[in-house]
């Protein structure tokens, strides 16, 4: 549909566009570079960084025996409970359900330097150490939610009459939602599975506080060099980062339309 | 009220004085209120609108009818200036406006769902175009408060949008675009959303409005009863191009091809062959084996052609009548009772069908399997080239 | 499928139960513990004893910390109107485009988002830095390096690039809602861009525009990592106030204070935000 749009709209949303992602085109940049100065652009180009990167085994720890595993477990967990969370909001009706439902999206809307101190406090009055562990069990409780919003509506979208006509030829109610419900959401499961992953992978805040010094996250080293001024493997590390976030990202514009993301 | 006459104001556009007259005379000699010449909009190679050209004169009102897809709602965009056109020009009164942006044409616009603004309440939508022309207070009560009567609701100024019945919501869209006296007003299928009652209801008080106004209108829509029942003139059209523009009995009586006599009205459309032609009529014979007198053509002998027939001109006649043109025997395959009318479907030996409408005579006792006579003067069968 | 029947086991609490006690124990509890250590008594040995005491919310109100808390807030306020200011042409573009385009230009509003925002400070570094990239392009023209980082204005530009989409979204989503036929009608009335946007658009898109508004500035006041990585020790913001006594000096019930605060800010917003968009919902389904 061609729609008429005000004749300056488009080139400064391109400058809006171009400012919001200039930061990760200079990283990226930066990482095929082979100077230790962040040059940008960088005149040669090189894998030098990423050679470093991968020679370097905290940063490989932090990348595959941390992030990596955190973000798979979190969002195996996460999409679990919160698929079968969102099946008893969508398709039950009880009192508070509605209360319900703001609660489990709560975190949504918690900042989580906030979360991160609570759990932080939390943790050390109880005299537990900080671990993957306990890592884990705070990004579930962030993941959770995206999880929920996208099942909720991949549910919400589904025509109840599917399942009646399911029911009409003999199938009870379980059995119907079994065989024609589930595979119809599949699409919203999976971008929800997605979604809690990128979470968990990217995040910072949460892991700033609660990660201890055997469960370094990527980002959490990542910063710590950018603190202390580390070499540009930093970049290789980050746009590692940022392959594997576009990846899963163009993935789920593929089952599923983002729309429903905030 | 004298309507036009008290609605001949000048209107200022910041600070340009944009002066438009409403003149009741239709004959404002050779320059037409609005051309359109040569109009193409390009979707994609496929989809196509135009070439279309097309002259409204002052005052007239004029529909474009078509089926959905057909590029009448294209055509009207580009009127109103949210379309712009791949090639040729729209002229208002002799000047082009093809490429002035659609704030600045001075032509109303009538949407389909009304597009009343949500958030303001009657008044406040009716006075929209006059608050962005800065009209002082007291015109611009005056002003609106005649448009709201004109529609017949003066008193509905302190409502919303969403308090208002269908109909009624669609008087307000024509007030707010008539207080702002454009000089064409665009109707784009206002009426599709009515039901049936309110539909007939609203036609007529549109066009009344519309004659009291004489603002030169033109009218999208897809619905054959509402343009003939409109029109000064109409439009058809189908893919993207003119079929044929005449007044509506023009068009009802002497359709220009198959397309328009098979969208208006019902029609028998019989593949034929030019067997002779004389003086007076042109004798066709039928795929199905008759042979016809039609009407005057300049189809010559042996051209293949699409004989068309109104159902309703197709007459019953008592076995005793030998002298009418056409005399067919038949027996009826199918009769449907529809009220006021009795529709035959007919079997002409050796293998012609024909549609009949006929007036309903209980007296008749027609049934399926009988035999009757029918005729259909050679006016009325209209030759058509394929 | 959703009629309740009055013999029907309520599978739902097997269902939403799970959940619902993780985030009891993982989330409400830590809270009430969060809230509970702002009043215990700071100790220097145990750090903390289970006197209660308001001491650190008084605590609170000295200067130092006000002018922390001014700080906080005012640089939420000004990444906010930067969000409103680049987020409303943005939200209308992706909202009005065509469905390709749209996704497209989510995909890279999306892509951002999801990347941790350290990465994103880190590219703004490499702008802003003394060898960075504006300053080599000055120096290249013979005039002085400029200190452009650690400062506040460094750190607005940091919060308005992260957190931008948490602006888009839920306008561009208000302004889908608006039936595109108002905007012509607008202008078929004789209305300029800016005027349909100030007349119809606008008011049709205030919900999205406060939520947006709120979630930016709940965001901005409570970060953390780009103030640090962009401002240094001389932009503190309340975010490092919880963070250094936490972590570092271990001053635990001042912390909580100050969380405790934060929290109780940030739930109204999101309460507010909530109650929006349950009123737009409503709307929609009234007009």
């Amino acid at each position: 549909m061609n729609r008429q749009m005000p004749a300056l709209l488009k080139p400064f949303v391109l400058l809006t566009y171009v400012l919001l992602l200039a930061p990760l085109v200079i990283v990226v940049a930066i990482s095929f570079g082979t100077s230790p100065n962040y040059q940008f652009p960088p005149t040669q180009l090189s894998l030098k960084w990423y050679r470093a990167f991968f020679a370097n085994p905290e940063f490989v720890r932090a990348f595959f025996s941390v992030s990596l595993v955190l973000g798979l477990l979190s969002a195996v967990v996460a999409t679990l409970l919160g698929t079968a969370a969102a099946i008893g909001l969508v398709r039950f009706r009880f009192k508070g359900r509605e209360v319900l439902e703001a609660f489990f999206l709560a975190p949504l809307f918690i900042p989580e330097i906030l979360f991160g101190a609570a759990l932080y406090l939390s943790y050390a009055r109880l005299g537990i150490k900080p671990s993957m562990t306990s890592l884990l069990f705070g990004h579930i409780v962030v993941c959770a939610p995206f999880v929920i919003r996208n099942v909720t509506a991949g549910l919400v979208g589904l025509d109840p009459r599917l399942e009646e006509a399911a029911v009409s030829l003999g199938a009870n109610r379980v059995q119907a939602f079994l065989k024609i419900a589930v595979p119809l959401i599949q699409s919203s499961i999976i971008s929800g599975f997605i979604f809690a992953f990128i979470i968990s992978f990217s995040d910072i805040n949460l892991a700033l506080f609660i990660a201890g010094p055997n469960s370094t996250t990527l980002p959490v080293y990542i910063f710590n060099l950018l603190l202390f001024e580390g070499d540009p493997s930093v970049a290789a590390a980050s746009t590692l980062q940022i392959l594997v976030v576009g990846l899963l990202i163009w993935l789920v514009q593929y089952l599923f339309r983002p729309r429903t993301l905030l | 009220m004298p309507a036009a006459a008290s609605l001949r104001h000048a209107t200022t556009s910041r600070g340009r004085a944009n002066v438009a007259l409403i003149t009741t005379d239709k004959d404002q000699g050779s320059t037409p209120e609005l051309e359109i010449r040569n109009l193409v909009k390009r979707f994609t190679p496929q989809s196509v609108v135009g070439p279309i050209s097309l002259k409204v004169a002052a005052g007239e009102f004029v529909s474009l009818l078509g089926p959905s897809g057909c590029g009448k709602t294209t055509t009207l965009r580009c009127i109103a200036g949210f379309e712009t056109p791949s090639e040729g020009s729209i002229l208002l009164t002799g000047a082009a406006i093809e490429r002035q942006p659609p704030n600045r044409r001075n032509i109303g616009l009538v949407f389909q769902n009304y597009a009343l603004f949500p958030h303001l309440t009657i008044f406040e939508n009716v006075a929209f175009g006059l608050r962005l022309r800065r009209i002082g207070k007291a015109e611009l009560i005056q002003r609106v408060g005649q448009a709201l009567e004109l529609v017949g609701l003066p008193d509905l100024g302190g409502r919303y949008p969403r308090q208002l019945s269908g109909g009624q919501q669609q008087r307000i869209a024509i007030a707010r675009s008539v207080v702002l006296e454009p000089r064409i007003l665009l109707f784009d299928e206002p009426l599709s959303n009515l039901d049936l009652k309110l539909r007939l209801a609203m036609r007529k008080e549109l066009r009344e409005l519309q004659r009291r106004l004489g603002t030169t209108a033109v009218y999208v829509t897809h619905d054959q009863g509402e343009a003939l029942a409109l029109s000064d003139r109409i439009v058809v059209m189908s893919n993207g191009r003119i079929e044929q523009i005449g007044s509506p009995l023009e068009i009802y009586e002497r359709p220009a091809n198959t397309f328009v006599a098979d969208f208006i009205g019902g029609s028998n459309l019989i593949d034929a062959v030019v067997m002779d032609v004389d003086a007076g009529a042109t004798i066709i014979r039928t795929d199905g084996g008759l042979t016809l007198r039609a009407s005057r053509t300049a189809s010559r002998v042996g051209d293949r052609v699409v004989a068309m027939v109104r159902p309703e001109r197709v007459r019953l006649i008592a076995d005793a009548e030998v002298a009418a043109e056409n005399r067919l025997n038949a027996r009826i395959k199918e009769l449907t009772y529809l009220g006021q009318d009795f529709q035959l479907a007919i079997d002409v030996p050796p293998e012609q069908e024909l549609m009949v409408v006929a007036r309903a005579c209980a007296e008749r006792g027609l049934a399926a399997g009988d035999q009757v006579v029918v005729a259909v003067d050679a006016t009325d069968v209209l030759v058509l080239s394929k | 499928m959703t009629v309740s029947q009055p013999r029907q086991r309520p599978y739902w609490v097997a269902l939403v139960g799970p959940l619902g006690l993780y985030l009891v124990v993982f989330l409400v509890i830590p809270f009430i513990n969060i809230i509970v250590l702002s009043f215990y008594t700071h100790s220097p040995t145990r750090i903390w004893t289970t006197e209660l005491t308001i001491a650190n919310y008084i605590d609170l109100m000295d200067a130092s910390f006000m002018t922390v808390l001014l700080r906080t807030l005012r640089l939420g306020g000004v990444c906010t109107v930067i969000c409103v200011l680049f987020g409303y042409p943005l939200a209308y573009f992706l909202a009005r485009a065509s469905r390709r385009t749209a996704l497209i230009g989510l995909f890279f509003l999306v892509m951002p988002l999801m990347v941790s925002a350290v990465i994103r400070t880190f590219g703004w570094l490499v702008i802003l830095g003394r060898n960075g990239l504006v300053n080599s392009a000055i120096t290249a023209f013979g005039l002085e390096r400029l200190g452009l980082l650690y400062n506040e204005t460094a750190v607005v530009i940091g919060l308005a690039n992260v957190f931008l989409p948490f602006m888009v979204l839920p306008l561009m989503a208000s302004i889908e809602r608006i039936n595109p036929a108002l905007e012509e009608a607008a202008r078929n009335l004789g209305a300029s861009w800016l005027q349909t946007f100030y007349r119809v658009i606008l008011p049709l898109s205030r919900a999205g525009l406060i939520s947006g508004c709120l979630l930016v500035y709940s965001a901005a006041i409570s970060a953390f990592v780009v103030p640090m990585l962009m401002g240094g020790a001389r932009v503190r913001v309340i975010g490092r106030q919880i963070y250094d006594p936490l972590l570092i000096s271990y001053s635990w019930p001042n912390a909580s204070a100050i969380a405790t605060l934060l929290v109780i800010a940030t739930t109204c917003f999101a309460f507010a935000v909530l109650a929006l968009m349950r009123r737009s919902a409503r709307q929609e389904q009234g007009t």
